[in-house]
C-alpha cells in the first residue's frame, strides 16, 4: 500500500439545525485518483469547503502526511499542499495567464516591502512560459495573454497546471468538466491522467460516472452527509455505482424487470 | 490574442482628448493662453487625486459615492477645531484627516462584513458626512484659513514656470499618480486589486485577503478625498460645507471615460489620467467657445455617453483581451 497523502476522520459540519457532513472518514494516497461522487445536497462540495479552509470543521481531524492539521482559512490549506479547482472557475478573467499562474504567491523583486513589493515581470513571465510548455497545453498560448481569452479546456487546464506547479500534494477538482464540449471534457481527462503519473494525488467530483472509469482508481460516494461506500473502482460498474448514489439497487431492479 | 497597442481603452480616450484640445484651440486662441492653461491645472489635481483612489477602488469592484462629502467635511471639522478647541491648524487638519480615513474604515467594513453594495453604504454615508458638515457650520462657508503659511505653502503654494502658474497640488498629483501606476501595475497587491475585482471568490481561494484590500482601499481613497479637500480649501482661503457637491459623479465619470471598468477587474490610471483632463478641458473650453452655461452639462454628458460607447465597442471587437 503506498503512502497516505491526506486522511479524513470523522469530519463533521453542521449550518444551524442542518447537518451537512455526518461522520466522513476516508483517505487518499500518493499517486491515487479518487472519485467524490454523491447526488446533488450529498455533501460533496461542502466536504471541499472544508478540507480547503473555505469553511470550519464543526468536528473530526484532517491528516496530512499522517500529521494532523488545523485548516481554517484557504491559505493554511494553499500551505500544507491542498490545491482546490472549485466548478465556478479559479481564474480571474480580466488577467493575464501569468498573473493567474501566480495569483497569492507572485515573485517579487524586494520581499521586504510586503504587500507592495514590485512583482519581478520577467521571472513571472519566464516562469509561466516554461510551465506552459512543460504541461503541454497548446503551445501558441502566450503567457501574457489574458484568460478571458482561452476556451473553457484551456482554462481548465491552467488551473490544474497552477496547482501542480506548486508541488501540490492534493488537488481537488470540483466538477471540472462542467459546461465542457466534448473535446475539452477529453483534454481535461488526459491532463487528470498525466497528473496523477506525475505523482499528484487528486479528489475528482463528478456527476459523470463514466468518467470516473476513465480516470480514478477509487469511488468513495457520499449520501446525505455520509460515506455509503468506499470502493475500488476496478471490481465495479456503472450500475453499481449509480445504484448506491441514489440509495436504489438498480442491479436487482433490473433483474426484476429482465424477470417480469 | 494579446490585445495590441490600438486596442488599448487609453488610446481611444487620448484621440478624443486631441480632438477636444484642437477644436478648443481653435475656436478661441485664449483656450491656450497661459491665464487659462493655468486654471486647469488650478482646478485639475483636486479632482484628480480623487479619481486615482477611485480608479483602485472600481478596479477591485467597489466604488465610493462619499467622496465629494468628505472633500468638504475634512477642511471643515480641521477649522471649527482650531478655531474652537485652540489647536494649531495643522494638527487640527491632520485630526480631520484620520475623522476622514475613519469614515471610510465603516464603509469599508460595512461593504465588507454586512454584505451590502457599496453603492447603498456610500450614498447613505455621503448624506451623513455632507448633513454632518452643513449641521456644524449651519450652512455658512468658514474663511481665514490664512494662519500657518508653511502648510499653505506645502499643499497651496504656487510659483510661474514662464507665463504658466503652477500650483503645488499639480507636483503632488504628479507625485500620487506615479505611486498609483506603481501599485496597481507593478506591484503584488496591484495583481490582487485586479484579480478581487475580476473574480473575488477565486482570489480568496488563492489565499488574497480580499476584504482586508478592499478597506484599505476605501480607507485610501477617503485619505485622498480629504488631502484634495484640504488643497482646495488652503488655495482659496475658505472651507466651504457645500464643496465637492456631486464631486463623486464626476470623478467616477472621469475614471470610466479613461477605460476602467465599472464592473471591477480592469483598471488603468493613465486611463484616468486622460479621463481627468478631458473632462476638465471640456468644461473649461465649453464656456470659452460661447456655449451657455446652463447647456454645458449637455456637452459633457454627450460626451461621456460617447466615450463610454466607444469602449463597449472596442469590448465587443476585440473580445475581452
Amino acid at each position: 500500500m503506498k503512502r497516505e497523502v491526506i486522511r479524513l476522520e470523522n469530519i463533521t459540519k453542521s449550518f444551524g439545525n442542518v447537518q451537512a457532513l455526518n461522520g466522513v472518514s476516508f483517505s487518499v494516497h500518493g499517486g491515487e485518483v479518487v472519485a467524490l461522487l454523491g447526488d446533488n445536497g450529498a455533501g460533496k462540495s461542502t466536504l471541499i469547503k472544508t478540507i480547503s479552509g473555505v469553511y470550519s470543521l464543526s468536528g473530526g481531524q484532517i491528516y496530512i502526511d499522517g500529521k494532523p492539521v488545523i485548516v481554517t482559512r484557504p491559505r493554511d490549506a494553499m500551505e500544507l499542499g491542498i490545491e482546490t479547482i472549485h466548478q465556478d472557475s479559479s481564474l480571474a478573467l480580466d488577467l493575464s495567464i501569468a498573473r493567474n499562474l501566480f495569483l497569492g504567491r507572485e515573485p517579487v523583486t524586494v520581499p521586504a516591502l510586503g504587500v507592495f513589493a514590485p512583482l519581478d515581470r520577467r521571472e513571472l513571465r519566464k516562469q509561466a512560459t516554461d510551465l506552459l510548455k512543460r504541461v503541454g497545453i497548446s503551445k501558441k498560448l502566450d503567457a501574457d495573454a489574458a484568460i478571458g481569452a482561452l476556451s473553457g479546456g484551456e482554462r481548465q487546464s491552467i488551473s490544474i497546471s497552477r496547482a501542480m506547479q506548486f508541488f501540490a500534494k492534493i488537488i481537488i477538482l470540483d466538477e471540472p468538466t462542467n459546461n465542457l464540449g466534448v473535446e475539452e471534457t477529453n483534454g481535461v481527462l488526459r491532463f487528470v491522467k498525466e497528473v496523477k503519473a506525475a505523482g499528484h494525488s487528486l479528489i475528482y467530483i463528478t456527476h459523470n460516472i463514466h468518467h470516473v472509469f476513465q480516470v480514478a482508481d477509487r469511488a468513495v460516494i457520499m449520501r446525505q452527509g455520509r460515506v455509503v461506500a468506499d470502493i475500488d473502482v476496478a471490481e465495479s460498474d456503472v450500475l453499481t455505482i449509480e445504484g448506491i448514489i441514489t440509495g436504489a439497487d438498480l442491479k436487482e431492479l433490473a433483474a426484476a424487470q429482465a424477470h417480469g | 490574442m494579446k490585445r495590441s497597442f490600438w486596442q488599448r481603452p487609453e488610446i481611444s480616450s487620448f484621440a478624443i482628448l486631441c480632438i477636444v484640445i484642437a477644436v478648443f484651440s481653435g475656436t478661441n486662441p485664449r483656450f491656450v493662453s497661459a491665464q487659462n492653461v493655468s486654471d486647469i491645472l488650478a482646478f485639475l489635481p483636486e479632482l484628480g487625486i480623487i479619481a486615482l483612489g477611485m480608479t483602485l477602488l472600481l478596479t477591485a469592484g467597489e466604488f465610493d459615492l462619499s467622496v465629494g462629502a468628505v472633500f468638504a467635511f475634512c477642511p471643515v471639522i480641521g477649522l471649527l477645531l482650531a478655531q474652537h478647541a485652540g489647536i494649531s491648524l495643522p494638527f487640527a487638519l491632520l485630526l480631520a484627516i484620520v475623522a476622514s480615513g475613519l469614515i471610510d474604515l465603516a464603509n469599508g467594513y460595512l461593504v465588507t462584513k454586512a454584505g451590502i453594495s457599496s453603492f447603498l453604504i456610500t450614498l447613505s454615508m455621503l448624506l451623513l458626512v455632507r448633513g454632518t458638515t452643513l449641521f456644524a457650520t449651519q450652512g455658512f462657508p468658514l474663511s481665514s484659513l490664512e494662519g500657518d503659511s508653511m502648510l499653505k505653502t506645502i499643499l497651496a503654494g504656487s510659483f510661474y514656470a514662464g507665463p504658466v502658474r503652477i500650483y503645488a497640488s499639480l507636483i503632488w498629483f504628479i507625485a500620487l499618480s506615479l505611486l498609483a501606476i506603481y501599485v496597481l501595475s507593478f506591484s503584488k497587491i496591484g495583481n490582487w486589486i485586479s484579480a478581487i475585482g475580476s473574480n473575488r471568490s477565486a482570489a480568496v481561494a488563492r489565499g488574497v485577503p480580499a476584504d482586508a484590500v478592499k478597506i484599505g482601499l476605501f480607507v485610501a481613497i477617503s485619505l485622498l478625498a480629504a488631502l484634495a479637500g484640504v488643497m482646495s480649501a488652503l488655495r482659496i482661503s475658505s472651507a466651504s460645507p457645500v464643496a465637492g457637491e456631486q464631486y463623486e459623479l464626476e470623478v467616477i465619470a472621469m475614471v470610466v471615460v479613461g477605460g476602467t471598468a465599472l464592473t471591477g477587474g480592469r483598471g488603468t490610471i493613465i486611463g484616468t489620467l486622460i479621463g481627468v483632463l478631458l473632462l476638465r478641458t471640456i468644461r473649461n473650453g465649453i464656456v470659452l467657445v460661447g456655449v451657455p452655461g446652463l447647456a454645458f452639462n449637455i456637452f459633457v454628458g454627450g460626451i461621456i455617453l460617447l466615450m463610454l460607447m466607444v469602449h463597449s465597442t472596442m469590448q465587443k471587437k476585440y473580445g475581452r483581451v
